[in-house]
């Protein structure tokens, strides 16, 4: 259960904010090439925007221009409608969540302690402070009772959850974060992913995220800058658009060669067209059936209930029988989603060996049959590309 | 015996031969002088505690404001770590002769040569202190919107609290040795029974044991400081093993 983050204990919790790059370059002192290269973004209120490339691209001297822990040569950033140069540098840090790696815990104060990090700067009451943090406590699924331990004492999931609680204490507009995950193991990395993603769906603050892998990524923006050495700005497009359509050879390789895959990983199954099997309704006359099974798409007869609820597949020797039987001798299995992610889908289809799975919406009702074929031959067509740009265009969560 | 003599600076005094034969004999402890004779060192004893608290003192805030002082200025370091090494290669002796013409003898000149040898090893400990603190905790302090000063008082100095004790201790116990030497600048420390009876054993062992015991409270008492006010460090420890 995660506790909704703008209640009654912060005052007017704040709207997330837009994030503007206009034109921003960075250029460090004796160095010919700068860090940063005429970087435009926007990030629309409420988005997570990754910041993606490989190590030395800049991403993380891109984020950290916009609390200004690096400061900007031209060009500037603007939060909402304000530029970050007009703004004192201690009081905008304040107001932006910052998270990052080694989670950057101060090991002497406990945890309650670390929560309350920047509500204290701002002076909020002791009162309000507690209140705060036992509310955080429960916003990270954590329990209150750790607030007295020193963060040695925590695991490293725990750690960066207390990192992220503490970037929200004062409800900031905007978060930054950098590889916030990157130093976890692979499991409780996707836990924590998870995590933020369910808990983002509520608070929706508008992230700067930086990582160095494609597939976090992936999974957790709602638009991924790709940069490339020097800080140019190589793609910025929705997860989906970047794996359809890397904008060069740098993105395609960034990208990686898998990129089908991950395509299936942002697709559900109704994105794609499914096919239809003849329908075969319990009690009905074997000989319609088999007049309907002549030039299918799929060479076997669905046998479906009175609502149209897959009951299993008519086997040859049920055809022989004179009506469709209730229980025919072959089940339905695995009935799949249409909401369930393709990648899923195929990954039941592959793992029962099962070469048809009837798909059902909603209700339970049929809406057609996936195979590993119809997958394959998706992946390759053409017509994939219109397709796709089509589920790209809608968002996951729908 | 009275050969001896001759090497004490300010005229040695002749063991009394009254009494038992224990001192007589220059037994090994003797008991009864020392219960008749303790109240001699109760001056001596008070002057030195003090000497070594004021120098220690006077020596930190000296050498801590260096350390703030050269913090953030990484030029500074060589300099200030330069100036307090030269100064502490001196010899006690001859930093006292050295400031004889100025400050003459007494108090002052004492108090100086003992607040300069704690200099050095003050100002390194705290700077390798603040050098010690995690990246990563100045970058979350910093990117969370602390001030330079906040981050100074609130990050980095309780951060290297134990390495900046650690030196105090250090200092502490070798100002505790050193301070004898400061009944050359006559002042009555625990130096002046130890050096007026140089050959005397049960005079040796009250002025050294007081002195020992003085080193080992000393260095007790800040460790205690250390467990009290870097809490932090205890925990890990134990969850450690």
């Amino acid at each position: 259960m995660i506790a909704p983050v703008g209640s009654l204990e912060v005052e007017a919790g704040h709207q997330a904010a837009s994030v503007s790059y206009r034109d921003v370059t960075k250029r460090y002192p004796g160095q010919t090439e700068p860090a940063i290269n005429h970087l435009s973004l926007d990030v629309p209120a409420g988005d997570i925007c990754v910041l993606v490339g490989p190590s030395g691209c800049g991403k993380t001297t891109a984020m950290r221009m916009a609390n200004r822990t690096v400061e900007i040569t031209d060009g500037d950033i603007l939060i909402g409608d304000t530029s970050v140069r007009d703004r004192d540098a201690t009081e905008l840090r304040r107001e932006m969540g910052y998270v990052i790696q080694q989670t950057g815990l101060f090991p002497h104060r406990t945890i309650a302690e670390n929560i309350a990090t920047v509500p204290n700067l701002l002076g909020w009451d002791k009162d309000k402070t507690r209140r705060r943090v036992r509310e955080l406590f429960d916003v990270i699924s954590l329990d209150a009772e750790l607030g007295d331990r020193f963060p040695s004492q925590l695991s490293g999931g725990q750690q960066q959850r207390i990192g992220v609680a503490r970037a929200l204490a004062a409800d900031p507009p905007v978060m930054l974060m950098d590889e916030p995950f990157g130093a976890i193991d692979p499991i409780n990395r996707e836990r924590l992913q998870n995590e933020f993603l369910r808990l983002q769906a509520e608070i929706r603050k508008t992230v700067l995220f930086v990582t160095h892998d494609i597939d976090e990524a992936i999974k957790m923006g709602d638009r991924v800058a790709i940069l490339k050495q020097g800080g140019h700005l190589v793609q910025y497009a929705t997860p989906a658009e970047l794996l359809m359509a890397p904008a060069d050879d740098f993105v395609e390789d960034f990208v990686g060669a898998d990129r089908a895959l991950k395509r299936l990983a942002l697709m559900r199954v109704r994105d794609i067209n499914l096919w239809e099997a003849p329908l075969a309704y319990v009690g009905q006359p074997t000989a319609e059936v088999r007049a309907k099974l002549n030039g299918a798409e799929v060479p076997h007869a669905l046998v479906v209930d009175s609502e149209r609820r897959p009951l299993g597949w008519l086997s040859d020797a049920d055809l022989r029988g004179d009506t469709v039987p209730q229980k025919p001798d072959t089940g339905p299995e695995p009935v799949l989603d249409a909401d369930d992610i393709m990648r899923d889908a195929l990954a039941d289809l592959l793992q029962t060996e099962t070469q048809y799975a009837p798909v059902t919406d909603a209700q339970g009702h049929i809406a057609g049959v996936l195979s590993v074929e119809i997958i394959s031959e998706f992946l390759v067509s053409p017509e994939a590309k219109v397709e796709e740009h089509a589920a790209a265009e809608r968002p996951l969560g729908e | 015996m009275t050969g001896l003599g001759a090497h004490l600076p300010l005229g040695a005094v002749v063991i009394h031969q009254h009494g038992g034969t224990c001192q007589a004999d220059n037994g090994t402890f003797c008991f009864g002088w020392a219960a008749d004779n303790f109240h001699r060192y109760t001056t001596p004893l008070l002057n030195h505690l003090f000497i070594v608290v004021l120098a220690v003192v006077i020596g930190f805030v000296i050498a801590f404001s260096m350390a703030l002082i050269s913090h953030g200025r990484g030029w500074l370091i060589p300099a200030f770590t330069g100036t307090t090494g030269v100064l502490y290669t001196i010899p006690s002796l001859a930093f006292i002769f050295l400031l004889l013409p100025i400050t003459g003898l007494g108090w002052t000149t004492a108090i100086i040569v003992l607040s300069v040898y704690t200099l050095q090893i003050i100002y390194r400990n705290t700077v390798a202190g603040l050098a010690n603190v995690p990246v990563d905790s100045k970058d979350a302090g910093r990117g969370m919107g602390m001030t330079d000063r906040q981050l100074l008082w609130r990050v980095e100095l309780p951060l290297a609290l134990p390495e900046i004790i650690a030196g105090l201790r250090i200092a502490t116990v070798s100002t505790v040795a050193i301070a004898s030497l400061m009944v050359f600048a006559n002042v009555n420390t625990l130096g002046s029974p130890l050096y007026q009876q140089i050959t005397f054993k049960t005079n040796i062992l009250i002025a050294g044991g007081l002195m020992i015991i003085m080193a080992f409270v000393f260095d007790s008492l800040l460790l205690l400081a250390q467990r009290l006010l870097a809490p932090w460090r205890r925990q890990s420890r134990r969850m450690a093993t």
